[in-house]
């Protein structure tokens, strides 16, 4: 049922409706945002990706899917100065937080640095951004049994907007 | 294309928007044989633009541009906010038209009585239900009970609540008026993909073009509402997708912008007559921005929900709506259904890491519900124009100055707590409730009725005080927010002021 809507909803910035938050970059390169990145900051996507998976840690889905998330972020920075400075400020204030090397800690030190830093407005874009892609990334419905679009399948009115089983009897 | 109306034709009202307000207002005047250009600034879609995509419609309908401080979600299309509403139209109760008489005087609110009571529109509250075929109303059957809705009434049940209804509900439970029936598709927010849900966009704007009294002007930004020497209204000067400058010429004009672009385009009017914008002698224009106390609560129940199936808002409970000053705050509010696709639903529990993973890894057991609560008018909550910034017209970009009264906080920790109980009545754990959200889908308030022109911008019929062919027609000229979710009131409101438009007209006052 996901297969659909796969490849558009890549490249889509996914709607945060009640958040704020809007990004409006679309579909530049990857390639060429990734390096602008790199160069400007010296970070990796790797990095980013690791604070992506700590963010919505979910054991059923692949390193890959969080590797994505950042790609379309990156590709957003590409056309977005101030994305971009945000991402900079990451792996710096991760590894003080840290007080060395935030990658290569353990998980429960990786997680205690964020926390430290969470407030920061840097923490806030990228979680926004994250969330956005990855609560819309076909894979993560498949987790969470989202089937997505209904309407070609006639909605739910034959299946099962209505069965509900275990409520008490007198309900 | 031509347009049907030369623009030095002076005998048409100008409607300025195609929402709950604007697109009624047009069908009820064309029906009544007056003429009617309608200028919405947004493009048409047709029903095979709606798409199952949340991220596609909010770019393709959504208000974008820019636009500072609170958010609100407010569309720039054909139809406008009916395509995204969730069809829950609850009438104001008696008491809601006489909050200060009700409440008395709250510290830091501006409130005031409406000009009319609940016995003057409850004809047009009929007509309202009727026109956009409200579940339970008027001969038409009651909407299905969701999974979601289930819930609700089981829990309500458990806790002792006695009103509440899956019903009230402006989505087809069948066929009628030319739509079908609701198929329980699951994305009401995006735009109901075939038509079940009332919006004006498939309801009155082609029922206007029935008549022959009517066109609708799509891609064009009213600018300029410009006055003759005398103070009356002559004409609304737009902007077309090129950029080019128009002025239609109008014997009337009713705005119906939605909240901010309804301030927006009377501010920018102003003249050396109104320096402060048009109907703006009172200095009330863009205060009492009301939008509602809400709550979103999050739960995790112990069975399958499953509550992306079916309509987003699918129930209500009215226990809690009415004035019982004992719990500790004035006015009361609505609990509803409230079901959130995955990205949603990560805001509304918001946060990181294992708590928030552990809520989307059991998004098929989650239940939700939301409050709509009255919101004190505050002057201070208001729509001002940016001194500097410009949008793509070069107009001023529009600033949302919104806070929480101190009533709607003691009104939501009774919410959350009361909400919290429901949901736990069933099992329910892990119950979160979120201050706020949801908060500005509903806009209320900056061109409020009032019997004293000292005290609003528009009289018991929503023409301003000051201009006589000038009329709002949205919910800005709500003097009260009441619980109530608002396009029914906007909707019974607005076929009120066309027959009384109608009427002006034919004793030749307009």
């Amino acid at each position: 049922m996901m297969q659909g809507n796969a490849t558009r909803r890549k490249f889509l910035v996914a709607s945060v409706a009640f958040s704020g938050l809007m990004s409006t970059g679309m579909g530049a390169a990857v390639l060429r945002a990734g390096s602008a990145w790199a160069q400007s900051s010296g970070g990796n996507a790797g990095e980013l990706a690791r604070m992506a998976r700590l963010l919505f840690p979910h054991d059923g889905i692949a390193d890959d899917v969080y590797a994505e998330v950042i790609d379309g972020i990156l590709t957003d920075s590409a056309n977005d100065a101030s994305l971009l400075e945000l991402l900079d400020e990451a792996m710096p204030a991760l590894n003080a937080a840290q007080g060395g090397d935030w990658f290569a800690a353990g998980e429960d030190a990786q997680i205690a640095a964020m926390q430290a830093v969470e407030d920061e407005p840097f923490f806030a874009a990228i979680h926004g951004n994250v969330q956005a892609r990855f609560y819309s990334h076909p894979k993560v419905w498949e987790l969470i049994k989202f089937p997505g679009s209904s309407v070609e399948f006639g909605g739910y009115v034959e299946r099962g907007f209505d069965d509900i089983d275990w409520l008490p009897e007198d309900a | 294309m031509a347009n049907r109306y030369e623009l030095s034709d002076s005998s048409v009202v100008v409607v300025i928007g195609s929402g709950a307000g604007g697109g009624t207002m047009s069908n009820e005047l064309a029906q009544k044989g007056i003429d009617v250009v309608c200028l919405e600034a947004g493009s048409r879609m047709q029903l095979s633009d709606i798409v199952n995509d949340t991220t596609a419609m909010h770019f393709k309908m959504s208000w974008l541009d820019k636009r500072l401080g609170a958010p609100a979600w407010i569309c720039k299309t054909v139809g406008g906010t009916t395509v995204r509403w969730s069809g829950i139209t609850p009438r104001f109760q008696e008491h809601e038209f006489k909050p200060l008489s009700t409440y008395g005087k709250l510290d830091d609110a501006t409130t005031i009585d409406w000009p009319i009571t609940l016995e003057e529109l409850a004809p047009y509250y009929d007509k309202a239900e009727y026109n956009m075929g409200v579940s339970g109303t008027h001969g038409i059957p009651p909407s299905a009970e969701t999974n979601e809705y289930k819930v609700l009434k089981a829990a309500a049940k458990k806790v002792g609540y006695k009103e509440y209804t899956s019903t009230r509900a402006a989505i087809n439970p069948v066929a009628r008026d030319g739509r079908p029936a609701c198929r329980q598709i699951g994305f009401c927010w995006s735009g109901c993909a075939i038509g079940a849900k009332w919006s004006t966009l498939y309801s009155e704007i082609p029922k206007a073009e029935a008549t022959d009294h009517f066109e609708l002007r799509t891609n064009v930004m009213a600018v300029n509402i410009n006055h003759d020497d005398s103070g009356k209204v002559t004409g609304v000067v737009y902007a077309d997708a090129d950029g080019n400058l128009h002025e239609q010429k109008a014997r009337a004009v009713c705005v119906a912008g939605n909240v901010i672009e309804t301030t927006r385009l009377l501010r920018n009017s102003a003249s050396s007559m109104f320096p402060a914008g048009l109907g703006n002698s009172s200095g009330h224009l863009g205060r009492n921005y009301m939008r509602h106390l809400t709550k979103s609560t999050v739960a995790i129940m112990p069975g399958a929900v499953n509550f992306h199936r079916g309509t987003r808002q699918s129930g209500l409970i009215f226990d809690e709506q009415y004035h019982q000053p004992e719990r500790g705050f004035a006015g009361g509010y609505l609990i509803e259904t409230a079901a959130t696709y995955p990205l949603l639903t990560a805001q509304t529990v918001g946060g990181w890491g294992a708590r928030t993973a552990e809520y989307m890894e059991n998004y098929t057991n989650l239940a939700a519900t939301w409050v709509s609560g009255e919101d004190p008018p505050q002057a201070s909550n208001r729509i001002t124009l940016h001194e500097t910034e410009r949008d793509q017209y070069g107009l001023p970009v529009p600033v949302v100055h919104y806070e929480f009264h101190q009533n709607s906080h003691a009104m939501y920790e009774h919410a959350a707590a009361a909400s919290k109980n429901l949901l736990e009545s069933l099992g329910g754990r892990k119950v979160f409730s979120l201050m706020g959200g949801g908060g500005g889908c509903h806009n209320m308030g900056v061109a409020r009725m009032s019997a004293d022109p000292e005290a609003g911008v528009t009289n018991r019929w929503g023409q301003t005080h000051d201009i006589p062919n000038l009329f709002v027609s949205d919910g800005s000229v709500f003097a009260s927010s009441a619980a109530a979710n608002p396009t029914l009131t906007i909707v019974a409101l607005a076929i009120r002021q066309a027959d009384h438009i109608a009427e002006r007209m034919s004793r030749r006052e307009l």
